[in-house]
């Protein structure tokens, strides 16, 4: 006979759950960290520093957030929480997706609006991720490849909420593929909660916003070094990378953050860089 | 189990088991407490890249085993399971045979086995888990699972015929 009652016996530590629970938000923060430190090897030093202060921000992420299924309001006036999960799985592609939803405003409109168009998007890209996978299974078995060695690949959606305030929410909408790194896109959704629009760099800056943006920005680059500099396109004019389509969110402190994607400013290998804006006001 | 959310609750709810394993391996308090930390840290971090979800249980007791494996050989110089037929029996049963009848106290016992040894008893005889689950787990055969548990009651001295060992 097995005599297991010294197993049984274990004495279970006091602080076992606190450590479970640390464990937990670790895990979950730090595959974030994982995703960042990613970015941090792509982008350039300035941009490295700025993302090294997003890392505080994402701690706040609404996938660590999901865990307790919504995220902390704020004033108890806005809240986006994890609104639909979606996960599938067959022999050509594993697909995991996540879409928020803006609840709470107290604009019943807005919100509907806001959330039909997040799922309209998604949805969009997660057609075209899943006609890559195809194409790409396809190829492999056409080349000879035996399709149970077909390794799925992964398409995960989710989202990051930057900035929640009284009067105007941030997030990014996240698309990753496993095997199709240059197809990863991001969507920025910056709303003003008091008009119920969706928020323009014109709508925020005023008129003069590229003007602003563009000195802004060539500011920041006149602090870099040389070799920070050698990054960019030799004949890049920043006025014209800003439009009313430019992606920008705001950061934990409520400032603009140009996002200027891959290839536009710089070499490919520079990433996608980020650009805090300073107003004369601020 | 097809999300993380799902992955951990299973670690909410199973957390004093894990805790349990951990401990039997290392002995100690603050060491167990650590592995479970880093099983669950490492699981959740590498949960997206996990190709089928739904073994996601048998999957975070490999890294729990895996946690606790290494920190054992860390730790100290463990002798690996190819030495074992050369090692002289476990002396506290002072060489007389064990009998179905008498209790064996293998939860100190199993501290002389090697690693690998040690993994199969704790998931068969604590945590009750079936031979094919123990092999899905530690990533092996059933055979070898069969073998290496055979050799590690025989090296206990442990009368096998009123163990279901085998099941």
């Amino acid at each position: 006979m097995i005599d297991r009652t010294n197993y049984d016996r274990i004495e279970i530590p006091e602080h076992l759950d606190e450590v479970v629970q640390d464990a937990i938000a670790e895990g979950l923060t730090r595959r974030r960290r994982n995703r960042v430190a990613g970015l941090l090897k792509r982008t350039g030093s300035i941009a490295a520093m700025f993302m090294l202060c997003l890392i505080t921000l994402l701690n706040l992420s609404p996938t660590f957030a999901a865990a307790a299924c919504e995220l902390p309001a704020v004033g108890g006036f806005c809240r986006v929480f994890l609104f639909r999960e979606y996960r599938m799985e067959d022999e050509i592609k594993y697909v995991d997706v996540k879409l928020p939803n803006i609840a709470n405003t107290g604009k019943g409109e807005l919100e509907v609006r806001v959330n039909q168009e997040i799922q309209k998007k998604m949805y969009d890209c997660l057609a075209e991720s899943e006609a890559r996978a195809k194409e790409y299974y396809d190829a492999f078995v056409e080349t000879g490849g035996d399709p149970k060695d077909f390794t799925p690949v992964g398409i995960t959606i989710d989202y990051e909420t930057k900035y929640i305030g009284q009067d105007r929410v941030s997030f990014v909408v996240s698309q990753y593929e496993s095997r199709f790194d240059a197809y990863n896109c991001d969507l920025y959704y910056n709303i003003d909660l008091e008009s119920g629009k969706i928020l323009t760099l014109k709508d925020y800056f005023g008129t003069n916003y590229r003007e602003i943006i563009a000195d802004s920005i060539e500011t920041t680059i006149a602090g870099w070094s040389a070799e920070q500099r050698s990054i960019l396109w030799e004949d890049l004019s920043i006025v014209d990378l800003i439009s009313e389509n430019t992606d920008f969110y705001f950061n934990q402190d409520g400032q603009v953050v140009i996002v200027v994607p891959k290839y536009e400013a710089a070499y490919g290998a520079a990433g996608s860089l980020e650009f805090t804006i300073q107003t004369p006001e601020g | 189990m097809g999300t993380a959310q799902e992955l951990v609750i299973f670690v909410e709810n199973n957390q004093e088991r894990f805790y349990k394993v951990a401990y039997t391996y290392v002995k100690n308090r603050e060491d167990a407490l650590d592995i479970v930390h880093n099983a669950i840290v490492k699981a959740l971090q590498s949960y997206h890249r996990l190709k089928k979800p739904d073994y996601a249980q048998t999957w975070f007791y490999r890294i729990l085993i895996n946690e606790s494996v290494s920190f054992l050989r860390k730790k100290k110089r463990i002798l690996s399971l190819e030495e074992i037929p050369s090692l002289q029996s476990c002396s506290d049963t002072s060489g007389s045979e064990l009998h179905k009848d008498e209790y064996i106290d293998l939860y100190t016992a199993i501290d002389k086995l090697p690693p690998e040894m040690k993994t199969i008893i704790i998931l068969r005889f604590f945590e009750d888990m079936k031979l094919d689950e123990v092999a899905e787990i530690t990533s092996t055969n059933l055979s070898t699972v069969k073998s290496r548990l055979y050799r590690a009651l025989k090296y206990l001295k442990v009368d096998m015929e009123g163990l279901e060992y085998d099941r």
